[in-house]
């Protein structure tokens, strides 16, 4: 094992979505080292996938991009992409890390990336980025602001033609590179490691995801986004403009029938916030929001709301018991109303975002760190109502949606107090 | 540039180590080419949405949603400018005569 990088530092963050960056940056600001291990290629999390934030609508990317950047150039950060952290063990105070960089199969000291492995390349894949509705090809940079730029090669869809390999200016593809384990020391840990929506495949009802044009807020969001998938707003199914678009709230929270009895606090926002904009997108649209209730708790969020009713967008009070569809893909939502006539009825629409709820992207506990779940998975802290970070293990501190479902706000202020905390015990130390 | 003989050596030995590319994946990468030829074929004639060109190329409407997708990020076909319930498609750059 003479081979293994070993890194030592003040402060490791697990996760580099808004809420890892934010430690990071705030604890290398005050003179402290930080790692930050992140499993995608790129830094920025999920975050840097939205078109837009509510409620001012300010382009995501234009908030978390300046960030990403900062992390990725600060003098007293190491950030490991493509990196998965595979255990954490304390010993005499000392929290060791060990962590498996993955293979890209490019030499990253050499790549230039000027893409010209990804514009030869033959085969297309399906882009997880897009969700899915986009193509990539089987070496690709995994997005346009993607930091670090690298590409990332898919040795299983790999065809072994080689084009990379002879287009590279820098001949650094590497066809045998192979997973390189680091250990990284660190005083302190911050979790940041997210979230995850709750899946497509969760409610029968709704069509376990083999309804086309019954899509995740994840992919409206990149439907939205001004370099999507298509470029515009176009339904999965067959290319067509929708001028029918609902949401289903509620379709992933507040049912114990699949396990997400809580309420996830941001779908009602980010719903709204999607209304919003695609009455933007497709002027002449009928936009619907299905709800039980709005819950518009945030600062300007009330104002935002009503914004949208102003706006034309409707708002049915009504819960959605099956999603099915008709010949020509078009979900028909069986509904009923919870004001008014109650009696179940049948709607069609062109296009179906169903607002999933927020679950835990990583279990943490699996560390064995000594920080606790609670009973939905997510971070326990070890008591709330004296600090927002700290958890039960010695030297663990959570930022962000680990802990529990949260608004970007929240997040990044969290993140702020995660760090603080892990100043203090470092301080101490 | 990649040294060719260093290249060769790299895919001999990838070739031992996780054996000949399978069959699933050359046939899929056949129907892709099969696919993209067709669409493009198809926007010789002029523009057209993305159901005529799965009519065209004889594709379900989403796969040929997928593979207009792809073409358009790689550059080989472009957006025309227009209203309408299905947007148009034509063919960009070298591709167009």
């Amino acid at each position: 094992m003479s081979n293994v990088e070993k890194i030592e530092v003040d402060a490791l963050v697990v996760g580099s979505g808004i809420a890892g960056l934010q430690s990071a940056l705030d604890l290398a600001d005050q003179g402290y080292s930080v790692a930050i291990v992140e499993k995608n290629p790129s830094i920025g999390g999920k975050m840097i996938s939205l078109s837009k934030v509510f409620p001012t609508l300010d382009c995501a990317s234009c908030i978390t991009t300046p960030r990403m950047a900062s992390v990725s150039h600060h003098p007293r950060i190491t950030t490991l992409t493509y990196s998965t952290v595979d255990a954490i063990k304390r010993e005499n105070g000392v929290f060791t890390a060990a962590v498996t960089r993955k293979p890209r199969y490019i030499d990253e000291k050499e790549c230039i990336s000027c893409k010209r492995c990804e514009d030869v390349c033959p085969v297309y894949l399906p882009d997880e980025y897009e969700q899915g509705m986009g193509a990539k090809k089987t070496i690709s940079i995994p997005f346009t602001n993607a930091i670090p730029q690298y590409p990332v090669m898919h040795p299983e869809h790999c065809i072994r033609c080689g084009a990379c390999a002879r287009a590279c200016p820098k001949d650094c593809i590497e066809f045998l590179q192979e997973p390189a384990p680091v250990e990284i020391k660190a005083k302190a840990v911050i979790l940041a490691t997210g979230y995850e929506t709750t899946p497509m495949t969760a409610k029968k009802q709704y069509g376990l995801g083999e309804l086309p044009n019954v899509i995740s807020p994840m992919a409206a969001e990149r439907l939205l986004a001004p370099h999507g998938p298509y470029g515009r707003v176009l339904r999965p199914s067959d290319g067509m403009v929708p001028g029918s678009i609902a949401y289903v709230q509620c379709a992933g929270s507040r049912d114990k029938s699949i396990g997400v009895p809580y309420c996830s606090r941001v779908c009602c926002m980010y719903a709204i916030k999607q209304a919003i904009l695609l009455s933007g997108s497709l002027p002449i649209a009928d936009i619907t929001i299905y709800y039980m209730d709005i819950r518009a708790f945030g600062k300007g969020y009330e104002q935002f709301y009503n914004n949208a009713r102003a706006m034309g967008i409707n708002f049915v009070k009504a819960k959605v018991a099956r999603i099915s569809e008709d010949e020509k893909h078009n979900p028909i939502l069986r509904i009923e109303r919870q004001e008014g006539t109650s009696a179940p009825e049948e709607v069609k629409h062109e296009l179906v975002v169903l607002s999933q709820g927020l679950v835990p992207a990583c279990d943490v506990s699996g560390y064995g760190l000594g920080s606790e779940n609670n009973d939905f998975g997510f971070v326990k802290l070890s008591d709330e109502t004296v600090s927002s970070a700290v958890t039960a293990g010695a030297g663990v501190f959570a930022a962000g949606t680990v802990k529990g479902p949260r608004d970007i706000p929240d997040s990044v202020v969290d993140a702020g107090s995660a760090a603080m905390e892990a100043v203090s015990y470092i301080r101490k130390l | 540039m990649a040294d060719v003989k260093k290249l060769a050596e790299q895919l001999k030995k990838l070739n031992e180590l996780r054996g000949p590319v399978p069959q699933e994946l050359r046939d899929r990468v056949a129907a892709q080419n099969k696919a993209q030829k067709a669409i493009l074929d198809a926007l010789k004639d002029g523009p057209k949405t993305v159901p005529e060109l799965a009519a065209a190329a004889g594709l379900p409407h989403d796969r040929a949603l997928w593979y207009v997708a792809g073409l358009r990020k790689y550059g080989r076909l472009a957006d025309v400018p227009g209203k309408g319930d299905y947007p148009k498609y034509e063919l960009k750059g070298s591709e167009a005569k």
